[in-house]
């Protein structure tokens, strides 16, 4: 079950992208030509079509699994911690098949048809580690981001994850109030690996929060 | 099974008592088990080891350590003895009280006496 | 006698409401706790403090003398099933019976096996889509082959019907006798299994109203009925439960060591037996105001029949 769902996902993303290609197609473009690469390249959609899907998981692995973990008289911190370890598994073996599976379009061409599934500028443009990087670090800061969102709802019911969503748009409209003059700069400097940071924060973060919310939460 | 009203192991008691008077165990003869009394009676072995307890204490009852328990040399004449005393209290009183609430004289009340006891 | 459960002082309130006032009571290792009141008593909330689930307000709880939240070695003793227990998303039945032995090591796969065919649980249903008797069912099951030293089950019968019931008691009988452990049942139809308890702690209101074994706290009851008058001349100076009164009649439940049958009969009073149930009722809405039942526990003035 755990491990049959990002197979399935998987999959999922596969299909889609190629029903995109085939649309680029019908719309008259030549396959293989530079045109059809920037397009292909370009087409993030089905990444964040998982994303929901992702949040789904990391959020239920907290929500109705909490009280059931409880009833099996596990501890809450045994609880969090197993949770993340899970998160961090699925993440891991995710990234494994999005890399091995971005290796075998590389090895056979685009899949012999100029098909660019997992060779997209999101996931790396067909930078073997960049991809493995990158499907690691965003599904599993997916996942904690559902599981925080979760946990508070565990702790606080409905008023839980509206204020916690409320606090993280008001975060986001601070930093930005904050960088705006500076944007260019900012932009201009950009490096890869402050993703990566931002990444390791969130998940440290939601982790931790998890952790806050569910210590001190009752079952009901 | 058990109607619940007053403590159920002096229910569950006087329950084995009256399979000692008919019979059922026979003197020197083993019973079941108190597991095995708790399912058949639905309650708590702890319940049925109070009821077991007392039948011991009254010398209806003795145990071999290790084996079980047992009915006692002369039991079934013990518990008779012990119930005629009880024959007037618990059965006769309550008769008469009957039978002057809804007016019944006491020779319709040993007619009737009669009368049951022929049939 | 080693206490398994020991609940001392125990106070909880949601936000500012108060759910339990000052509870205590203990837990005999070895016994059948029947956990009795109606609902909204505070059943729920104090079996979930016992089972870790939730901390007390103020005082405490203690599980073979340790407080059981966040502490690993004590909670893998207890398993507590809730009334609406949640099981996650995906589950099926196999996913329970593959879990539960994980998390119980004297899991009994026989028990769980003979359980499911008792009360014929479906293999291809969801879990979140079992009726109310089939989660209850499911819920047994994982309480009962869990073997663990503490089991508490949150009215364990919802939905359940009478042959369900049947196989509940007599698998609880039946392996409680070869393994012996705490149970703790909490449940609101206190006739059918008030036979099954050796002891009960009855709350009210969040508190407790009466403790202990069984045959003590029922001893000594009786149910009077007759007219005002008579009534209220034979109860007087006894411990008065609750009394009902319908147009010049009058019954009360009182507690008296004393055979009342001369004098009973002399005033044209019914005397009867009292069972658990009539106690558990007596605590129920009735004549006597709040400030009454609160002060109950301190036996002082009984309402009269007068």
């Amino acid at each position: 079950m755990t491990f049959a769902v990002p197979l399935y996902i998987t999959g999922v993303v596969a299909v889609i992208s190629i029903l995109i290609m085939v649309l680029f197609l019908r719309a008259g473009q030549t396959p293989g030509s530079a045109d059809w690469i920037q397009g292909a390249r370009s087409n993030g959609g089905m990444v964040w079509s998982l994303c929901g899907f992702l949040g789904y998981m990391g959020a239920q692995s907290v929500a109705t699994t909490f009280p059931f973990a409880l009833t099996l008289g596990a501890t809450r911190r045994h609880f969090v911690l197993g949770t993340v370890f899970w998160w961090a598994t699925t993440a891991g073996y995710l990234a494994a098949i999005f890399t091995a599976l971005c290796a075998l379009e590389l090895a056979t061409g685009h899949w012999f048809a100029d098909l660019y599934i997992f060779d997209v500028y999101l996931l790396g443009s067909g930078s073997l580690w960049r991809i493995a990087l990158i499907v690691f670090g965003g599904t599993l800061s997916i996942f904690s981001l559902g599981g925080v969102f979760a946990a508070s709802w565990v702790r606080f019911r409905n008023r839980g994850p509206m204020a916690l969503g409320a606090g993280l748009v008001l975060l986001i409209l601070v930093a930005l109030i904050i960088t705006v003059p500076s944007f260019g700069r900012i932009v201009d400097a950009f490096q890869g690996w402050w993703l990566m940071v931002a990444a390791a924060a969130v998940i440290a973060c939601s982790s931790v929060g998890t952790w806050g919310f569910l210590r001190g939460s009752s079952v009901r | 099974m058990l109607d619940g009203k007053g403590p159920i192991f002096a229910q569950i008691a006087d329950r084995i008592a009256d399979d000692v008077v008919a019979g059922t165990y026979p003197e020197h003869g083993p019973i079941p088990s108190i597991n095995e009394f708790s399912v058949f009676f639905r309650t708590a072995p702890m319940t049925v080891g109070k009821a077991i307890t007392q039948l011991v204490d009254q010398g209806v009852l003795y145990k071999k350590r290790g084996i079980g328990m047992f009915v006692a040399e002369g039991a079934p004449a013990l518990l008779r003895a012990r119930r005629a005393d009880g024959l007037r209290s618990e059965y006769i009183a309550p008769l008469l009280r009957e039978a002057a609430l809804i007016g019944v004289d006491l020779p319709t009340l040993h007619q009737l006496i009669d009368q049951e006891a022929s049939s | 006698m080693t206490t398994a459960i020991d609940v001392r002082s125990v106070h909880r309130s949601f936000g500012r409401t108060p759910v339990l006032h000052d509870l205590s009571f203990q837990v005999p290792e070895h016994s059948i706790l029947g956990l009795l009141g109606r609902n909204g008593a505070g059943k729920t909330t104090i079996m979930s403090i016992i089972a870790g689930q939730d901390r007390p307000t103020s005082g405490e709880v203690l599980v073979g003398g340790h407080t059981p939240f966040e502490h690993a070695p004590t909670l893998n003793t207890i398993r507590y099933i809730r009334d609406s227990q949640r099981y996650p998303d995906d589950y099926h039945l196999r996913h329970v019976l593959r879990i539960g032995p994980v998390f119980a090591p004297h899991w009994n796969a026989e028990l769980a096996d003979a359980l499911v065919d008792g009360f014929a649980l479906p293999a291809r249903v969801q879990v979140k889509k079992y009726s109310r008797g089939q989660l209850s069912a499911l819920g047994i099951v994982l309480g009962l082959a869990s073997r663990t030293p503490i089991t508490l089950l949150d009215e364990p019968y919802l939905g359940l019907d009478v042959g369900a019931r049947r196989v509940f008691y007599d698998a609880l009988l039946r392996d409680y006798a070869e393994h012996p452990r705490t149970v703790v049942l909490s449940t609101h139809l206190v006739q059918e299994s008030e036979s099954l308890f050796d002891r009960v702690v009855i709350l009210d209101g969040g508190r407790v109203v009466a403790s202990g074994d069984r045959d003590e706290v029922v001893g000594g009851l009786v149910q009077l009925s007759g007219t005002t008058g008579a009534v209220g001349e034979l109860i007087a100076g006894f411990d008065v439960l609750r009394t009902d009164k319908v147009g010049g009649l009058c019954s009360a439940l009182v507690r008296t060591d004393n055979d009342l049958a001369a004098a009973a009969h002399r005033l044209g009073v019914q005397v009867s037996g009292a069972s658990l149930q009539d106690l558990v009722a007596s605590y129920g809405p009735g004549s006597r105001t709040t400030e009454e039942v609160a002060a109950r526990p301190a036996r002082s003035p009984p309402p009269g029949c007068t």
